[in-house]
């Protein structure tokens, strides 16, 4: 079977749902192929929902602060789907002068980048979000920062691409890429070959063995990661929470429930197998440390654990661009595990870059050339 | 095979029904109209109406509605229910507060 | 962490069975269940189950529940209020015990969680009142607590019907027995025992509505057209305060799924793919009773000893050559329970006549009771001088207490325990009730036809409070519990041996011991339901 259209995604999670939409948009006949069976089905549904630029690389700071002030505000009503953006800021937690330390250099780091973001000290913290515990020192507080759903905002974008006319092929994993002539514009499924002028590949960490098949390759490792979700609770705060030592993140939902993510310590050295089912210890080790910051949470129920894979870059940053040595492929991987927040404006990036517009952002660090050896 | 994954396939248009305000998730107080929809909208499996609504996902994870909410995904897409996935299983299988879930024994 | 050979998860029939098997070959059990008492529904079962000797028949469920747990009593671990939240890899369980959670390991888990009550939607079925047959039979047989006075039962397969009769035993009036299908789902002998009480089967109909604001205050119900689709202007409006949903159930099997079980939709549900002796996909991990495919209890307690067996062999705690001798004979008891009518391979269809080839009675499926009519056609029913006993036992379900039970041999079953009863004729029968009283459906009586001029009598199962005295008068009622003729207590028996079932005699004139099936002491209530 030869089935053609414009651009082909690999991969329905925010990235290519998002690509999707823009791209059509723009009047670009898309099809997106998905090897699950449900849209979206990987990191983009399993993530904490932050929606944040502070603590993030410089490198990628101009991008997200893009998304948030241009694409996140309107995200709702442009795509007639509640993605519950919240507003409301980000506080990083300390409860040590170390972690003070580790946040005010993060902090540093953001202010060079043009970022409101400052430190507070405990009492501060404690105006802004009553409930956290008299243990917190200080934090660094982004009111830009915020948070929003990640599975009404993942397909939100699917159903609002569907409407202009993008075909989504789920259950459709592909097997391999093809070089026609020097240019890549073939892909194989079990179902036969699609063809196209252009190909997107955004399916995470399976990327790499998509396009190894064009002998193109992204260095990533593959990271399990883990989350939970309370029952509803009335409603606390508003802000998007994090800690220096990084052992939760998280915040209350508009519905009132609790989404918070964690992690062990042990997650590099897990089993990288194909399913992702939660660990024994991930959650218990999630909620110490939220208890030891928010004492009030200690009766919420649990209703859900579950985890997914997160695609880590060497560099802990993106590729986003062009293919190098395989002209019409693009990549839109190696988000390492924050590209929720930052998914609009990439996925809005590439769509530029695809069609030969004008991206909104420098998109050179993105580059996939950039890996080098360290000597 | 393709057609039955194509998001594009034609299920015909969403027909507003009498019982459409009958609430069938009790947790998450959603209704057969709001599911039915969200079909219409391209959510054809178990999992993205669950992502989507939240039907399922609140206090009882769906023992209760999974499998009116996977009936009446399949009337929709005119599919048997046994052709769509259920739910996926996830711990914990019963709701356990924070406190508890974070006092771990046995584990050295 | 702590491990055991085997970790058993839910302690009902098919879990305590396995355990039991399990440690007579001697391994390291621990038996996880979130409630706080053991024998999962079991102890709900008041009562007696269908089968022969070796399946337990004639024993009340509650009677099973208690000899099970002396069975593990001592070699097993048995650790109640322990849900289990989840599976993990290598066989790590993590239980929630207390104000903690425990973390343990396998080397061989048998999934034993049963299965939940399937619900259906309705104008008003999120109104308290509205409950499950089973919530209802919690309610009654374990806490003593009335569900509710006037009782809609949704759903006449087994679990309705029994509950529905447990519902009347428990003083409750039981309205209507309500199902879309055209024909009863359940025994046909546990239908007559509610027919004959004089609730009134509905077939063919739906319920609409659930009345009220605050809770359940009645009952709208349809006929449907066979798209079950209610027909406009057939409502029926009831007076009632609780609706029972006897609606099937769903195997509980997530943690076979969170498991990584390869699982299909089969058997009533969501069920992992499993091998004859509830082997699934994952090695070591078994499945066993209704989480693997919804059936009886009786079936589960042997599934349950095939895991269990099976893990052992599994572990090396019991030969190959033993393995097979156990599960050879086990498979016999449990082919022997999955012959007859309800079969799960005959699930779903219409069966028009017995395997000795008599019609089934029409007015049985359709409204809960034979004829006096079609009775005639059965080979347990006999016209004889003196007291002998009648069989209303019209279907082939697996059942032979019957004839084990009678020390003079005059009735006859056979091997195949699915047979119809016969009565031989050849042999006097000596009156002493054990057949009634033993009969699992109720459906033996024993009949003097003329014991006196113009008399005779009805010796009945009973198994109801107060009991009535002798020299009692009131109604005799017919298989659909409408009065036949005034009656008179004559006899009344009660033995150890009977088990709680009272045996009632009454005096009816000898036109009607054919059709009296049933008595009530006193005056009739206005409020009969017909």
């Amino acid at each position: 079977m030869n089935q053609t259209s414009d651009v082909i995604i690999i991969g329905s999670g925010i990235i290519g749902c998002a690509a999707a939409y823009y791209l059509a948009k723009k009047g670009v006949s898309v099809m997106v192929l998905e090897a699950a069976d449900s849209i979206g089905n990987g990191g983009s549904s399993r993530n904490g929902g932050g929606v944040r630029q502070s603590g993030r690389d410089s490198r990628e700071l101009p991008m997200v602060m893009w998304g948030i002030k241009h694409i996140w505000p309107t995200l709702s009503e442009e795509l007639g789907t509640d993605v519950e953006y919240t507003q409301k800021g980000n506080l990083r937690l300390g409860k040590t002068p170390s972690h003070l330390k580790i946040l005010q250099g993060l902090t540093d780091r953001a202010v060079a980048c043009g970022l409101d973001v400052r430190m507070i000290d405990g009492e501060e913290v404690r105006k802004i979000n009553p409930y956290l515990s008299d243990e917190v020192l200080g934090a660094s507080w982004c009111p830009t920062d915020g948070h929003a759903n990640p599975l009404t905002t993942t397909l939100g974008y699917f159903k609002k691409a569907r409407e202009l006319g993008v075909r989504f092929i789920t259950g459709e994993p592909v097997l391999a890429l093809k070089k026609v002539k020097g240019k890549v514009n073939t892909v194989i499924t079990p179902d036969g070959n699609f063809e196209c002028d252009k190909i997107l590949v955004a399916a995470g960490y399976e990327t790499r063995e998509i396009t190894s098949s064009v002998e193109v390759d992204v260095p990533m490792r593959k990271q399990k990661i883990e989350c939970l979700v309370t029952e509803a609770e009335p409603h606390m705060f508003d802000q998007m929470l994090g800690t220096a030592e990084a052992d939760f993140y998280g915040h209350q939902t508009k519905h009132g429930s609790f989404v918070f993510g964690g992690s062990t310590g042990l997650e590099p050295f897990l089993a990288s197998d194909k399913a992702a089912p939660s660990t024994s210890i991930g959650a218990a080790c999630t909620c110490r440390g939220i208890m030891k910051y928010f004492p009030a949470l200690s009766n919420a129920k649990i209703v859900r654990t579950w985890a997914g894979w997160l695609d880590a870059s060497a560099d802990g940053i993106p590729v986003i661009g062009a293919a190098d040595g395989a002209p019409g492929l693009f990549l839109a991987c190696g988000f390492t595990g924050h590209g929720f927040g930052i998914g609009p404006a990439a996925a809005y990036s590439i769509a530029e870059v695809m069609t030969d517009g004008t991206p909104p952002v420098n998109m050179e660090p993105f580059r996939c050339t950039r890996f080098k050896a360290k000597v | 095979m393709i057609s039955a994954n194509d998001r594009l396939a034609d299920i015909g248009p969403f027909v507003p029904a009498a019982d459409d305000d009958l609430i069938i998730c009790r947790c998450e107080e959603v209704t057969k109209g709001e599911i039915r929809k969200a079909v219409h909208a391209g959510m054809y499996t178990l999992t993205e109406v669950r992502r989507y609504l939240r039907c399922g996902m609140g206090l009882c994870q769906g023992q209760t509605c999974g499998r009116l909410v996977r009936n009446i995904i399949a009337r929709e897409l005119g599919r048997k229910s046994s052709e769509l996935e259920p739910a996926t299983g996830r711990a914990p299988m019963r709701p356990t507060e924070m406190k508890i879930l974070s006092s771990e024994k046995g584990v050295e | 962490m702590k491990r055991y050979d085997l970790v058993i998860i839910g302690a009902g029939p098919a879990g305590l069975s396995a355990a039991a098997e399990a440690s007579k070959c001697g391994m390291s059990v621990a038996v996880f269940d979130e409630n706080a008492k053991p024998g999962g529904q079991l102890f709900k079962q008041i009562h007696k189950f269908f089968g022969s000797k070796k399946h337990k028949a004639r024993i009340r469920g509650y009677k099973i529940g208690e000899q099970l747990l002396s069975e593990v009593a001592g070699g097993v671990d048995v650790e109640l209020n322990s849900p289990v939240i989840g599976i993990y890899p290598e066989k790590e369980i993590v239980v929630r015990q207390g104000e903690d959670i425990v973390h343990c390991k396998a080397d061989s888990i048998i999934v034993a969680t049963g299965a939940t009550e399937n619900m259906v939607p309705f104008e008003g079925w999120t109104l308290p009142g509205v409950i499950g047959a089973g919530a209802a039979q919690t309610m009654m047989n374990l806490h003593g607590v009335k569900p509710g006075e006037k009782i809609l039962m949704l759903g006449s397969g087994n679990v309705g019907l029994v509950v529905s009769f447990q519902l009347l035993q428990a003083g409750c009036k039981v309205r209507a027995l309500v199902d879309a299908a055209p024909h009863i789902g359940g025994y046909g002998v546990h239908a007559a025992k509610v027919a004959r009480c004089g609730v009134p089967f509905y077939l063919s109909h739906t319920i609409t509505k659930a009345e009220g604001t605050d809770c359940v205050t009645g009952a709208v119900v349809s006929q449907v057209d066979e798209h079950f689709q209610p027909i406009p202007g057939t409502e029926k409006h009831f007076d009632v305060d609780t609706i029972c949903v006897a609606v099937g159930l769903s195997p509980m099997a997530q943690l076979l799924m969170m498991a990584g079980c390869e699982m299909e939709d089969a058997r009533g549900g969501h069920v992992p793919v499993c091998g004859q002796y509830g082997e699934t996909s994952v090695p070591g991990i078994y499945a066993a009773g209704d989480v693997s495919g919804i059936e009886e209890a009786s079936s589960a307690m042997i599934e349950g000893r095939m895991a269990g067996i099976c893990a052992a062999a599994y572990l090396g705690f019991c030969s190959e050559k033993d393995k097979n001798a156990s599960l050879t004979k086990l498979s016999e008891d449990l082919n022997d329970l999955r012959q007859g009518m309800f079969a799960p391979q005959n699930r779903g269809k219409m069966i028009k006549k017995t395997e000795e080839g008599i019609d089934i009675s029409q007015t049985l499926l359709a409204e809960g009771h034979i004829t006096t009519e079609e009775a005639e056609r059965f080979p347990g029913v006999v016209h004889e001088v003196g007291v002998h006993p009648v069989i209303e036992c019209t279907q082939n379900i697996p059942c032979n207490p019957c004839q084990d039970v009678c020390p003079k041999h005059c009735i006859k079953v056979g091997k195949d325990i699915t047979a119809l009863p016969q009565v031989d004729t050849n042999i006097q029968c000596i009156g002493c009730g054990m057949c009634v009283a033993s009969c699992s459906g109720q459906a033996i009586f024993l009949l003097d036809e003329n014991s006196e001029p113009g008399f005779g009598t009805v010796t009945m199962p009973y198994e109801f409070l107060p009991l009535p005295q002798q020299g009692a008068k009131g109604t005799a009622l017919d298989r659909s519990g409408v009065p036949v003729c005034d009656a008179e207590v004559v006899g009344v028996k009660t033995a150890p041996a009977f088990d709680h079932t009272s045996l009632l005699t009454i005096k009816v004139p000898k036109d009607k011991v054919m059709d009296a099936r049933f008595f009530k002491k006193g005056e009739l209530e206005d409020d009969k339901c017909k």
